[in-house]
């Protein structure tokens, strides 16, 4: 039952994503392309770049992975998962949260957590530019250069999405 | 500046739909714009932290923080109106944009067009990541724990499944003896 297993997989993908989607797209594309088959790894970088694009967050890439798998109730049923089980931790947490404030365990988790989150997005940007087995210099350049953009100049990340998609159509 | 948070759940949700409805490009500045600024339901040092908290949970940051302000506000229903308000309009908006996207992708122009917003999109990621990772530059053990990190997930292809839980007690047990 496909349903159920989008249910599973985007539920258990919800328990480790720390700091966001970003973090967990790595494990995302291993699943759905590499494991699954259910997405070409171009396809892949296709969802990824219509939920950058689109307004809202960017978590809403689960359901388009949702949508080619199974349709309007995939998408649905996805976007539920990738939701749902972070929600529940969301709501049990906000007020332990706030109870230890002073605790250092608080503080060790925080600085804990920033390595790791680095690294994965780090690996996320790394994994959608390198759709293909080879490297492609044509998207490094166009990622490297809205990489180079975004730490040079504080423009809206809008513009570096329009100058990607302008690049694409020259280069690609 | 009087801050006094929605007096009702229909007032809860059209915020969140409006957060929702023009978040282009990131939906934080567009929470912060209407929740902050506009609508003055919370001060800015609560805005923080909140989202401070949400990003060390796992799952969406400002999905988290719908969850956590509709609780403060209004229990069980104030956090499911205010998610679903987030959510609705840029889950249709994505799948439309979407859906036609496919019935175009054999032309190799919009094709070409969209993988390249796709590897901009991942620029802005290692932008991200490199931004996040200045503080941490001076520190071995930080950065040895981030290639680590990085390699296993990005050219080993390890699943995170592993390399979350076992790269986060190690960075914790550095954390502890203040390596970070």
């Amino acid at each position: 039952m496909i349903l159920l297993e989008l249910a599973l997989y985007f539920g258990l993908l919800s328990l480790i994503s720390v700091g966001g989607m970003p973090s967990v797209m790595p494990e995302l594309q291993r699943m759905v392309v590499d494991v699954k088959g259910w997405l070409t790894a171009g396809e892949f970088l296709q969802a990824f770049a219509v939920g950058q694009a689109a307004p809202g967050p960017n978590i809403l890439i689960a359901s388009l992975i949702g949508w080619k798998v199974a349709g309007i109730p995939g998408a649905l049923v996805a976007l539920a998962a990738i939701c749902g089980p972070a929600a529940v931790i969301a709501w049990w947490v906000s007020e332990l949260w706030e109870r230890f404030k002073e605790s250092p365990w608080r503080r060790a988790i925080q600085k804990a957590i920033a390595p790791v989150v680095v690294a994965l997005i780090l690996s996320s940007g790394f994994i959608i530019a390198t759709p293909g087995a080879t490297p492609d210099w044509r998207l490094w350049l166009i990622a490297g250069a809205s990489a180079a953009a975004m730490l040079a100049a504080n423009v809206n990340p809008l513009l570096m999405l329009a100058g990607g998609g302008i690049l694409g159509a020259l280069l690609l | 500046m009087t801050v006094a948070p929605p007096k009702h759940l229909g007032e809860l949700f059209t915020g969140f739909l409006w957060i929702g409805a023009r978040s282009f490009g990131g939906v934080l500045p567009w929470a912060y714009r209407t929740m902050v600024e506009e609508r003055h339901w919370l001060t800015h040092a609560d805005f923080t932290e909140t989202i401070g908290l949400c990003q060390f949970l796992p799952g969406p940051n400002i999905g988290n923080a719908s969850i956590v302000l509709g609780k403060r506000w209004f229990g069980l229903s104030g956090a499911i109106v205010a998610f679903l308000g987030l959510m609705a309009l840029p889950f249709i908006w994505v799948l439309a944009l979407f859906i036609v996207f496919n019935d175009f992708s054999s032309n190799p122009t919009v094709n070409a067009v969209v993988t390249g917003v796709g590897a901009a999109g991942a620029g802005l990621f290692v932008g991200t990541g490199v931004k996040l990772g200045k503080v941490l530059a001076r520190k071995p053990v930080a950065l040895t724990l981030i290639a680590t990190c990085f390699l296993l997930t990005a050219v080993a292809r390890v699943s995170l499944l592993y390399v979350i839980p076992v790269g986060f007690l190690v960075a914790l047990y550095a954390a502890r003896k203040d390596w970070l």
